[in-house]
């Protein structure tokens, strides 16, 4: 049984090592088009990881995290264009999203259920008017400009095609260790019962905020990524709310509370997007909502969330056959 | 009274909703090892008063120390890190997490600060399945078993944490007679195996006076009367108290 289970687990990792090495080689055979569109679908994928930490496994939707997306994007144009280079101004991005998510999350997370989503939301659009107002250190409204890459224009692609899937392999690896660890069954019961976790001697309140500081700070490195791969930022275009929908979306559809889901959902719902949809454009949004509502109620726990289920249950019949016919 | 035997001291609580006086200046104490009875009519605040011991609920006065302790301003995750621990009467398990889990999630965190250590927790949440048997039923998730499987569970959740005393709320409740019966010898080899202080808070007036070492009655949120099975039945208070004054003269009389 024992050994069973450890040869899967290679077989997995050699499959994930394979699949890794294929998306690192992919953009020499395919067309810029592609890999932008990959690029995007490793972006929401990370953000999507963040969202199912604190939604999939703890319960708690951050509907405004995208705040974190617009702090990283906003710090590191403001740390670059004093002259820092991208290296330097990334860590220092990520940082004040910890601060900031850490500062916020004490009130804000005492809030359950609705009034967390709603408090979230009012946040980010506290943060965009500082954005929009700190017009001497932000560039107001209007936005503002990232130094130019110094790289030959073919390479700039693959840069943040590289630079996204190393974010999102990374990100998925962290998802993965914390919620195979003790944190992760604190995170976990809080979703299953806030007072019962509490009462089972795990620290709720520093549980809660760290995994919200945890997802402010991947999604802040894809913010200041963002930023620079796009060169040019607005309030508006880093604190849409779009950015946190779709990852909500994502992960609904790929499987809430499951480490493979988010990227599935973000792979799924990119593509339809990009190559389905984008001959009819002004019904892409209806599609999506009603797409979204056929999947909560027909398959609530997402494609990856499905197939896991059916998974285990042939396994728990197998093992009771084996039962009976030992005993 | 300077007593090294006493392991929780609850020292005059209350607790007030508004004019409601809930509870009203109840001091117990409970020794090492020992079983102590907590009961009393609908109402009586016995619920109540766990709650208020183990900080679910703020109280409006009083202090409670364990281990000579003060741990009246702890918060709950912190009164069971110290070792006292509670069972819910209306169930509340991890909903979605298998029976396994459930029990792996009190043997990672409870008592003391624990290293991070899935095997080891593991090990310790299936040996406690075995000694309240749900070991066959680890597999099922918290919303497929029946209540006295729940109420076995919340148990070897509880023993899992390795506390040192246990407010057990009803855990009796909505079983039948042969289980109740298999449910309180489960109580007493554990708490033998394991030198725990159980406080046992129950309605079956069977359970209770079969397996308590003293038993403490309350009634409007005030403690009427105190002692071993025996003194408690013969009180005249405590037969008001349950049965009605009237009754109660007949039943004296008789």
């Amino acid at each position: 049984m024992m050994a069973q289970n450890d040869n899967k687990f290679n077989i997995n990792i050699i499959l994930i090592i394979i699949a890794i090495l294929v998306f690192i080689f992919l953009p020499n055979f395919v067309s810029g088009y592609y890999v932008r569109i990959f690029t995007a679908i490793f972006m929401y994928a990370t953000i999507s990881q963040c969202i199912n930490l604190m939604s999939g496994y703890m319960g708690y939707l951050p509907f405004g995290h995208v705040m974190f997306f617009g702090i990283g994007a906003y710090m590191t144009a403001i740390l670059m264009g004093r002259g820092l280079p991208f290296i330097v101004a990334i860590p220092f991005a990520s940082l004040t999203a910890i601060i900031v998510s850490i500062i916020l999350g004490f009130p804000v997370l005492r809030l359950r259920g609705h009034y967390f989503a709603i408090a979230t939301i009012g946040m980010n659009g506290a943060i965009m008017s500082v954005a929009q107002n700190a017009t001497e250190i932000t560039g107001g409204a209007m936005g503002t400009t990232f130094p130019i890459i110094l790289l030959p224009p073919g390479q700039v692609y693959n840069y943040f095609y590289l630079a996204f899937l190393g974010l999102m392999v990374i990100t998925t690896l962290a998802m993965y260790f914390i919620v195979n660890s003790k944190f992760g069954y604190g995170i976990r019961s809080i979703k299953a019962n806030e007072d019962a976790a509490n009462s089972m001697g795990i620290n709720t309140t520093y549980t809660k905020v760290s995994a919200w500081a945890i997802g402010a700070f991947f999604t802040s490195i894809a913010g200041g990524l963002y930023g620079y791969w796009m060169s040019f930022i607005s309030p508006d275009e880093v604190f849409d709310l779009m950015f946190v929908t779709n990852s909500i979306i994502m992960m609904l559809i790929g499987g809430a509370g499951t480490i493979l889901g988010p990227i599935t959902g973000a792979f799924i719902i990119e593509s339809l997007s990009e190559f389905a949809w984008s001959g009819f454009m002004e019904y892409h949004l209806a599609a999506l909502g009603i797409a979204t509502i056929v999947i909560v109620f027909f398959v609530p726990k997402g494609v990856v969330g499905t197939i896991a289920n059916k998974i285990k249950n042939r396994r728990i019949a197998l093992s009771k056959k084996a039962e009976v016919s030992n005993g | 009274m300077v007593d090294n035997d006493i392991i929780l001291d609850v020292k005059s609580i209350s607790k007030h909703f508004g004019a409601l006086k809930a509870v009203n200046k109840v001091s117990f104490q409970a020794k090492k090892g020992e079983i102590l009875g907590l009961i009393g009519p609908n109402g009586a605040g016995k619920t109540t008063i766990t709650n208020l011991v183990t900080g679910d609920l703020r109280k409006t006065e009083g202090e409670v120390f364990f281990k000579g302790k003060n741990v009246s301003n702890l918060w709950p995750f912190q009164i069971a890190r110290v070792g006292l621990t509670r069972t819910y009467q209306v169930v509340k398990p991890l909903q979605g997490m298998t029976v396994e889990e459930n029990v792996l999630v009190g043997s990672l965190f409870g008592r003391g600060d624990r290293k991070n250590d899935l095997n080891h927790a593991k090990k310790n949440a299936q040996e406690i399945m075995r000694l309240v048997g749900l070991y066959k039923k680890r597999e099922f998730v918290v919303s497929d078993i029946t209540l006295p499987d729940l109420k076995r569970m919340e148990f070897a959740r509880v023993l899992a944490m390795d506390p040192e005393v246990i407010f057990l709320d009803e855990v009796m409740a909505g079983l039948n007679p042969s289980e109740v019966e298999e449910t309180m010898e489960m109580v007493r080899k554990i708490r033998e195996d394991k030198q725990l202080t159980i406080v046992y808070i129950e309605h079956i007036m069977k359970a209770v006076m079969g397996i308590s070492d003293r038993i403490i009655v309350l009634h409007h949120g005030e403690k009427i009367c105190e002692g071993s099975p025996q003194e408690v039945c013969d009180n005249p208070a405590v037969i008001e108290a349950y049965l009605g004054k009237k009754y109660a003269k007949e039943v004296m009389n008789s």
